[in-house]
């Protein structure tokens, strides 16, 4: 996997084991922590880009948001390999697998309008995505959200 | 917290006093013991499964092989069974869940992750240092979204009545659409 420095990653996968980690043994790896251990990590963290295997599961939205700000903050890069399709909204870089084979990889906003595909796959489409994308058919919008007060604060206003 | 003794055939518990059961460095087919065929086909894993070892697997796996175990217990408690699961997983055993609790079994879901109690669980209980808590039968309930964060349709009607808009509380995304198409045209 070509990794570019200023780009966060996240690896979809329906298949994360042992196996499909040792790819990433290069960087160090985070497992599920819980929010106060995951940021005490990050805080004395030296190295410039990190790996999360699932480690977001146990965090709650705002704690996730506070993490990825952290993460800026010291200016250390990510690579989130998850199930959660929900955290593909956070990153720049997309690579989507199915049972450890490569299926298609981009920019966020390329990935996330290969609807057809996704939910074939079985991942589906963040909520805000989803939503959108069908007002996109009904012609109530014309651009996709990724943010849940955009989209509901358009939708109304 | 005797979690038999609480209301509710198919319970959705938030909490952090439960662990989930040790089975590292086991073999599947040490850990499936009842109807080992019947039980891997009905969570929709391959035989080849019964081989490996639970630590080799992913963590979606690892949750269907514990669900296949005890897929004949009288009262089933599945700990963050939704980890690792992808979307379609979870609609699949959602639809499981509910037909297994119509022959009279008690499915009890300790879970992180809301989107497993949407159109699924029928009572939701918040558990805390063995203290019930909360309880409510409604996810739109927004005292829940204290404990846990709700489930992204139901944030987004949540988000929707703060700014004045009230909508019948769908859970299926084509019927907020055809909700929300209706107020737009």
């Amino acid at each position: 996997m070509k990794i570019d420095d200023d780009l966060n990653y996240t690896i979809l996968s329906n298949n994360i084991n042992r196996k499909f980690l040792m790819q990433f043994s290069e960087y160090p790896i985070i497992d599920e922590l819980k929010f106060s251990e995951l940021k005490n990590k990050i805080e004395f963290h030296t190295s410039k880009r990190i790996v999360f295997n699932n480690s977001l599961y146990l965090l709650r939205d705002y704690e996730k948001e506070e993490i990825f700000d952290l993460l800026k903050k010291q200016n250390i890069k990510y690579i989130n390999i998850t199930n959660d399709i929900e955290e593909t909204i956070y990153c720049d870089y997309i690579l989507v697998y199915d049972n450890n084979n490569l299926v298609i990889e981009g920019k966020k906003e390329t990935i996330l309008k290969e609807e057809k595909l996704l939910k074939k796959l079985g991942y589906g489409l963040p909520f805000v995505v989803d939503l959108s994308t069908q007002l996109n058919y009904y012609g109530v919008f014309t651009k996709i959200y990724y943010e849940m007060d955009d989209l509901v604060g358009d939708l109304w206003n | 917290m005797e979690l038999s003794n609480l209301d509710g055939q198919l319970i959705g518990i938030v909490s952090d006093d439960f662990k989930k059961e040790e089975y590292s460095n086991k073999l599947v087919k040490d850990i499936i013991l009842v109807k080992q065929n019947e039980a891997i086909k009905m969570v929709k894993l391959d035989k080849d499964v019964l081989s490996k070892n639970f630590d080799d697997l992913s963590s979606r796996d690892q949750n269907k092989v514990i669900l296949a175990s005890k897929l004949h217990d009288k009262e089933i408690i599945l700990i963050n069974f939704s980890k690792g699961m992808i979307t379609k997983d979870l609609e699949y055993f959602k639809s499981l869940f509910k037909k297994i609790s119509t022959y009279n079994r008690k499915i009890v879901l300790i879970d992180k992750n809301a989107n497993l109690f949407l159109n699924c669980v029928d009572n939701i209980y918040v558990i805390s240092n063995n203290n019930l808590i909360f309880h409510t039968t409604d996810i739109f309930d927004r005292v829940l979204d204290i404990y846990i964060d709700p489930p992204k349709i139901v944030e987004f009607f949540h988000k929707c009545e703060n700014l004045g808009i009230r909508l019948d509380h769908y859970k299926e995304l084509d019927e907020l659409l055809k909700a929300i198409y209706r107020i737009k045209s």
